[in-house]
């Protein structure tokens, strides 16, 4: 039991007050690419104010209706990204989770893989989840890269769910069972 | 374009379904073939509310209609459409036949090709989707009737009677729906 469940090798899961990690967003968001990745809803700009309201809404909750975490580098303890599971995790014990690394000079050097495995951690020891699932888009192979590295496994498609720059591309869906998630933490 | 073979889609009365939605869940087995949450007992009074709140915006966040026998106008079930309709064109369809005795019949099927059409030529959706519990062997073939292909599963999604389930995703292109539709026309 002698250990952080929240650190990882790079990067650390936190508590963020409401307005903090609202502003990183704001500022995040600006990079529309960043927004494509990472969601299907169409990227729009929203302000703080818009952004710390529900925040502070879900989390007035106990418990919250998910779980939200700041992503912060161990060296410079730098907001890069934020991290959340949600879903059906009563009693079935399944949930989705959402990342995003905002700071493009945080991208494609390990700190979004190593936040996860500390969110896959969180989920099966400390939720005691038995699963956990996500979604990506087919455009964003850095982030299925990254999810396989995590130890998801690819579980099928939505064909053409979204439509962006004149072409329909597919949804990938991807799942970790908590019986894989245990072989590969324990080798 | 509302009216099918055996069903007509009309305008949901909430109190009206209300009343035999509580009926229907009585059987718990409907609520364990239509939904993932656990089943549960929910009075008239509230169930009446969540059909009101859903249908005050305009336009709808979600298009619900009542499933009505056409020989004698008896309601046999609810279904509907949701989703990123805008702007992505994908719906998710929801649909359930309340009565044991309704079951098998094809009024599902019936009532999904109706659903089915409206997606495509009034919503002018470009894919329709949805997900079945692997314990709904009769929902899944309905689904593939009415053309709906398998594009993947969710691993044992929920725990029920100790054991654990897949949840499977089907989805329709517009030119598979298309296709089908000409098919049917030309014979």
């Amino acid at each position: 039991m002698d250990m952080d469940i929240f650190l990882g090798k790079l990067v650390r899961l936190t508590a963020e007050e409401p307005k903090v990690l609202a502003e990183a967003c704001t500022r995040w968001n600006r990079d529309s690419e960043y927004l494509r990745l990472l969601d299907a809803t169409p990227t729009n700009q929203m302000s703080a104010k818009k952004i710390t309201e529900w925040i502070e809404k879900d989390q007035e909750k106990d418990p919250p209706p998910f779980y939200l975490f700041g992503i912060r580098t161990l060296v410079g303890d730098r907001l890069v990204g934020f991290t959340d599971l949600e879903g059906v995790m009563f009693p079935s014990g399944d949930a989705f989770v959402g990342i995003g690394v905002g700071e493009r000079e945080f991208w494609g050097k390990g700190y979004g893989t190593d936040a996860m495995l500390v969110v896959l951690r969180f989920a099966f020891q400390e939720l005691n989840l038995r699963r956990v699932s996500l979604n990506t888009f087919e455009y964003n192979p850095r982030a299925i890269r990254s999810y396989e590295k995590a130890g998801f496994v690819h579980e099928g498609r939505a064909r053409g769910f979204l439509h962006r720059e004149g072409q329909r591309w597919d949804l990938i869906y991807m799942g970790i069972l908590r019986e894989e998630w245990l072989v590969r933490d324990t080798g | 374009m509302l009216k099918g073979k055996l069903v007509r889609l009309a305008a949901v009365d909430a109190k009206e379904l209300a009343d035999v939605i509580v009926k229907w869940n009585r059987d718990s087995e409907y609520q364990r073939l239509a939904m993932i949450e656990p089943a549960n007992q929910y009075s008239v009074k509230k169930l009446a509310e969540w059909g009101e709140k859903d249908q005050e915006k305009d336009p709808p966040e979600f298009y619900y209609f009542a499933i009505r026998d056409l020989e004698n106008d008896r309601l046999l079930g609810s279904c509907g459409l949701g989703g990123d309709i805008f702007p992505n064109g994908e719906a998710f369809v929801g649909i359930g036949i309340g009565n044991r005795q309704d079951w098998n019949k094809g009024y599902g099927t019936d009532a999904m090709k109706v659903l089915l059409r409206y997606a495509f030529e009034e919503l002018n959706v470009r894919r329709v989707a949805l997900s079945a519990l692997e314990n709904n062997a009769r929902g899944i073939r309905s689904y593939e009737k009415a053309g709906f292909l398998y594009e993947g599963k969710s691993r044992g999604t929920i725990q029920r009677a100790g054991r654990r389930w897949d949840d499977v995703f089907m989805g329709i292109l517009r030119d598979e729906w298309l296709a089908k539709e000409h098919e049917i026309s030309s014979h």
